[in-house]
């Protein structure tokens, strides 16, 4: 197991930039599995020293971000630490802690970075108590939310899936712990039909938190095609009148704007390419890099050609960067004769008439959000939460994926998925299960 | 007054561990008990191991204890339990001969060297010092360094049949009257548990024809590492149900059973109810399965597994004859509850000795727990730290990650029990490592080091680890795809690989095993062949053991976090009142432990190991 543990350290949901932070030992060794830059010299990397480079967040998606490390013991928890700046919106961030998870980093317990600070010795033993403080007041934040958690319905259903999973453990072992009396106990082990069914209400779950995450921090829209066919216009076309919040985010890693607006009460962030609009000399490739790393934040891409032409060698290979990706065809300027031949999923739009512009509105929320939201329901907003589904829908794929396990093997998987999930809802007790044993049957000489 | 080096007070599975354990460690011992006739007695059901149990026995084994070697050469009949569940829930279990278990046992400690085995009953115990001194009823005063209590549930305690209370031990057997007084006067809580035992028939009053027969398992491992024989199947069970007609008549006389009607007050363990107790709780069951058992070859005495009662006996009686083959069963013995005291474990350290008062330790159902296996194991441990404590060296813990003897313990001390408690494989968070095909791997070492494990097992066992490495090792050979290969994927129906590979990696094939293998390039000798199955599950179970074994990791980093002795817990800021309590009442020896108390939350925690290092931190500058 690695030594490295990995959060958010900027508040959720605030600011143009967000901070992800690891500390531990092995916090530069997972870093550079993800993190590159061509200012590194030789592979050596200068404590306290801000680098430009990029990220992989997947195989084939970089982002471009800032990276110091600091080493220890001159951190903040006297251990090696790694911190990425990466440009707003939780979002990004989420997607960069997920990618240090992935690499072998461990998600921080509440509390965590002020008692590995406290027991380096970093913070002087008369400061202990209000470090105390601190872990207390984040644990009482976690409290809140586990508060707000049970007061859904989102929280009765985790916490019911857990109880299920109890159940088939209780199930399970009573005919490891009592195999004489297995067949007296009538036992129907169909745990593989109802852990798929508890897999499909997990997911569920989960995409329900993910629209939950969607009315904190907003969509992410971008907006891609080649030069003058019409993005702008569309992007006023959508802020029209709606236009509530309008940020011009300058940032110094992507010349990329992102302009906001209000509807049916989702913020919708539009991310347009504007730093290319103005540039017609240089080449069409950049119009493709920047549309590759638009893509790489976005929840929906709006792919826009134009309709009074042909399709050309550019929208083709713009066209190629969407696999895999949820996106929508706009066909702008209608106005004109259609020569463009129908595309799939396509929405005609006039930017000038304002055709089909609150259609696409609609189309946003509905391709983006799963669910319906309830606003009385707004749950797992919490990044870690949400993360402990994302573990426990692992394990079921896991269990999924392995047709022939023995009931040992599948039982540890089954009891870690229950383990899991009791981080949500508190319960881990081993003796519950054990009393629903003898709850549930009739045991014993 | 004649001075040992340590005392056992009980002669049962626990004590017997405990003594032998202190004798082979050189120490001059004095094992006392209320009768000789009482040795390892077999008072409940003849037989040894079943699930966890057997992980026990093997545990118990590879330290060096006696109970494998014991249950082996007198056992009658051998299963292997849950064998197509997967090697980590599979259990031993042997019907064993109740008259040869305690004859066998008695006959170990008579040859002894170190070793005095006396009839006694203990009063009381009083401290002098570093001294301990026992007084017995007879008025005989011992004194020694280090005493292990391993009174089973002899202290003032009751059998109870129906109306009919009597103030004896088990079977009639003389009880403890005294000693629980002289345990409180130490500062010692004290809790009352039952449990019961069955009706026990003449073999020949019992219609077989109508019951199912049970037979054992042929080429089975025996419990014990050093016994090379296999063991013979030479008694059969039975398998028999109750009728409506049992149901019927037990709740016409509820109002006579004491168990349901408050007669009887101490708590009984949920995993052994009393017939009356299953019959009123799960009420839509039309039958209860019942298993009719040898006690012992040379008697006709059958025990009536699943039909422990406390009705008075005449209702005993038609009870028994409205069960599916013993119409006209003869009743030997009756079937019998009993009351006992026993002490809140959650007073012991890990070690199993008590807090506040060095060199006494507790073992078996004087803990609270039940069953022939938990006692041993505690027994041994009792045993083994007493030695230790003897010669001024720090104790033995096994941790949760070394075994059900380290589950077992953990559980008692940590969250103590509120029912007697009896091990289950769902108790050990880490069973897929700790099975009872790998006990010796796990545990010979730790026997070896505290001196149990003599040169005969240790040169066996290192032999044992050589001939693995050699299969291990013959295992790293790559094979070409060939002819061979392609048959033996064929065959499993596995896809051939385009390239050669290692064996090991063709094992890992969902079809194929160790032994199939074996079969295909005839790879192993004779000697070898004895040890595949240890080195097929570890490599089958590969990522899964490895998965287990990242638990264990982080469990360690908080196990390997002490909590000093005279840490105070009182007063300090950011944990919980409830949590306080709890922590101040247990004690807890590390982190880790802290982190079990029921109660105690993760936040607490957090902040725990906070003020714990300011405290250490403190205490150096000092």
């Amino acid at each position: 197991m690695r030594d490295c543990i990995v959060s958010i350290s900027t508040p959720l949901g605030k600011g143009a930039v967000a901070i992800v932070r690891m500390s531990g030992k092995d916090s530069l060794p997972v870093a550079l599995k993800l993190f590159h830059s061509k200012h590194f010299d030789e592979g050596k990397i200068k404590p306290r020293f801000m680098y430009f480079g990029t990220f992989d967040l997947s195989e084939t998606a970089k982002e471009e971000c800032l990276m110091v490390y600091f080493k220890a013991p001159f951190s903040y928890t006297g251990e090696d630490i790694v911190e990425f700046q990466v440009h707003g919106g939780v979002l990004l961030a989420q997607k960069i802690v997920e990618a240090c998870l992935n690499a072998g980093a461990v998600m921080a317990e509440p509390g965590e970075y002020s008692k590995r600070a406290f027991l380096n010795g970093k913070i002087t033993l008369d400061k202990a108590e209000a470090i105390i403080g601190e872990i207390n007041a984040e644990t009482e934040g976690e409290l809140n939310s586990s508060l707000q958690i049970t007061n859904g319905r989102l929280a009765e259903e985790i916490l019911e899936e857990q109880q299920n999973i109890q159940t088939m453990i209780a199930e399970i072992e009573v005919g490891m712990d009592y195999p004489d009396e297995t067949e007296e106990l009538n036992l129907k082990l169909d745990i593989r039909e109802r852990l798929f069914q508890t897999e499909n209400r997990i997911e569920k779950i989960l995409s329900q938190s993910q629209s939950a995450t969607y009315i904190k921090n907003g969509i992410n829209v971008a907006l891609v095609g080649k030069t003058n066919v019409g993005k702008s216009s569309i992007m006023n076309a959508l802020l029209g009148e709606d236009r509530a919040i309008v940020t011009d985010i300058k940032g110094t890693t992507r010349d990329s704007i992102t302009e906001s607006f209000i509807y049916h009460g989702i913020k919708i962030n539009l991310i347009d390419t504007a730093g290319i609009r103005e540039t017609k000399d240089i080449v069409e490739n950049i119009g493709i890099e920047k549309s590759k790393q638009n893509l790489n934040t976005a929840d929906l891409v709006l792919f826009v050609l134009d309709g009074s032409e042909n399709e050309t060698a550019e929208d083709k290979e713009i066209e190629n960067l969407l696999k895999g990706k949820k996106f929508i065809t706009l066909i702008n300027k209608t106005d004109k004769k259609r020569v463009l031949e129908k595309k799939k999923n396509e929405i005609e739009i006039s930017a000038t008439t304002n055709k089909n512009v609150e259609k696409l509105k609609q189309k946003i929320l509905n391709m983006v959000l799963n669910e319906e939201i309830d606003f009385n329901n707004l749950v797992l907003t919490n990044e870690r939460q949400v993360q402990i589904l994302k573990d426990a829908k692992s394990i079921l794929e896991e269990i999924g994926q392995n047709q022939n396990l023995q009931i040992d093997v599948l039982s540890m998987l089954v009891k870690k998925l229950w383990l899991t999930l009791g981080k949500i809802t508190g319960n881990t007790e081993n003796e519950d299960i054990i009393n629903l044993i003898f709850s549930k049957f009739c045991l014993g000489k | 007054m004649e001075k040992f080096d340590s005392i056992v007070i009980g002669a049962g599975h626990a004590g017997c561990e405990s003594a032998l354990a202190l004798a082979r460690t050189g120490n001059k011992t004095l094992l006392l008990t209320i009768s000789l006739d009482a040795i390892a007695f077999l008072a409940c059901n003849p037989s040894i191991g079943g699930t966890a149990k057997g992980q026990l026995v093997g545990e118990i084994d590879a330290l060096g204890g006696e109970m494998g070697v014991n249950a082996d050469k007198t056992a009658i009949q051998i299963r292997m339990l849950n064998s197509g569940k997967g090697p980590a829930v599979q259990s031993l279990r042997a019907q064993a001969d109740k008259n040869e278990y305690h004859t066998q046992m008695k006959k170990t400690l008579e040859n002894e060297k170190n070793l005095i085995v006396r009839q006694g009953e203990v009063d009381s115990v009083e401290i002098d010092g570093e001294n301990k001194i026992i007084t017995t009823h007879l008025g005989i005063k011992y004194q020694a360094k280090s005493v292990v209590f391993a009174t089973g549930v002899y202290l003032k305690s009751e059998i109870i049949i129906g109306s009919t209370r009597e103030k004896t031990g088990p079977n009639g057997f003389k009880n403890s009257e005294n000693l629980s007084n002289s345990l409180k006067k130490l500062g010692i809580k004290l809790l009352r548990f039952k449990t019961g035992t069955p009706v026990r028939l003449h073999a020949r009053s019992v219609d077989f024809s109508k019951m199912e027969i049970q037979n054992g398992d042929e080429n089975i491992q025996p419990f014990s590492f050093m016994t090379e024989n296999k063991i013979e199947n030479r008694a059969v069970c039975y398998l028999t149900y109750t009728t409506p007609k049992t149901h019927e008549i037990i709740r016409a006389n509820l109002d006579k059973a004491p168990a349901i009607s408050g007669e009887i007050k101490g708590v009984g363990p949920r995993y052994c109810p009393s017939i009356e107790t299953k019959v009123v709780r799960f009420a839509d069951k039309e039958r209860h399965q019942l298993f009719l058992e040898p006690e012992a070859l040379e008697t006709k005495e059958m025990y009536l597994q699943g039909f422990s009662t406390s009705m008075p006996a005449e209702i005993q009686k038609e009870m028994v004859e409205s069960v599916i083959g013993l119409e006209k069963a003869e009743i030997m013995r009756d079937a019998y509850a009993i009351e006992y005291d026993c002490i809140d474990p959650t007073q012991l350290k890990p070690t199993l000795e008590l807090k506040g008062v060095d060199g006494l330790f507790f073992a078996g159902q004087i803990n609270g727990t039940s069953g022939y296996e938990e006692a041993g194991a505690q027994g041994l441990i009792a045993g083994i730290n007493a030695n230790l404590y003897n010669k001024g060296k720090d104790g033995l813990v096994l941790k949760r990650s070394d075994g059900y003897i380290g589950v077992l313990i953990d559980d008692i001390v940590t969250k103590g029990t509120n029912e007697p408690y009896r091990m289950m494989t769902s108790r050990a968070e880490y069973r897929l490592l700790l099975r009872q095909d790998n006990a010796d791997m796990r545990l010979t070492e730790i026997g070896r080091k505290v001196g149990l494990v003599d040169d005969k097992r240790y040169q066996k066992f290192l032999h044992k680890k050589q001939i693995m490495k050699e299969i291990e090792e013959k295992l790293e050979t790559k094979v070409k795809v060939d002819k061979k290969l392609e048959k033996l994927f064929s065959d499993n129906e596995e896809t051939l690989p385009k390239e050669s590979m290692k064996l090991r990696d063709v094992m890992k094939r969902n079809n194929i095993d160790i032994y199939k293998i074996d079969k295909a390039y005839n790879l192993f000798n004779e000697e070898e062949k004895k040890f595949l199955e240890f080195v097929n599950i570890n490599i089958k179970y590969e990522g899964y053991l490895k998965q287990q074994q990242e638990d264990i990791d982080k469990m360690l980093a908080n196990e390997n976090v002490s909590i000093p002795e005279d840490f105070k817990y009182e007063g300090l800021k950011g944990i919980r009142t409830e949590a306080i309590e709890k922590l101040s009442q247990i004690g807890p020896f590390n982190i880790g432990q802290a982190s079990r108390i029921s109660g105690v939350s993760p936040s607490d925690i957090a902040v725990l190991s906070v003020f714990v290092k300011k405290f250490k931190e403190e205490k150096k500058k000092k």
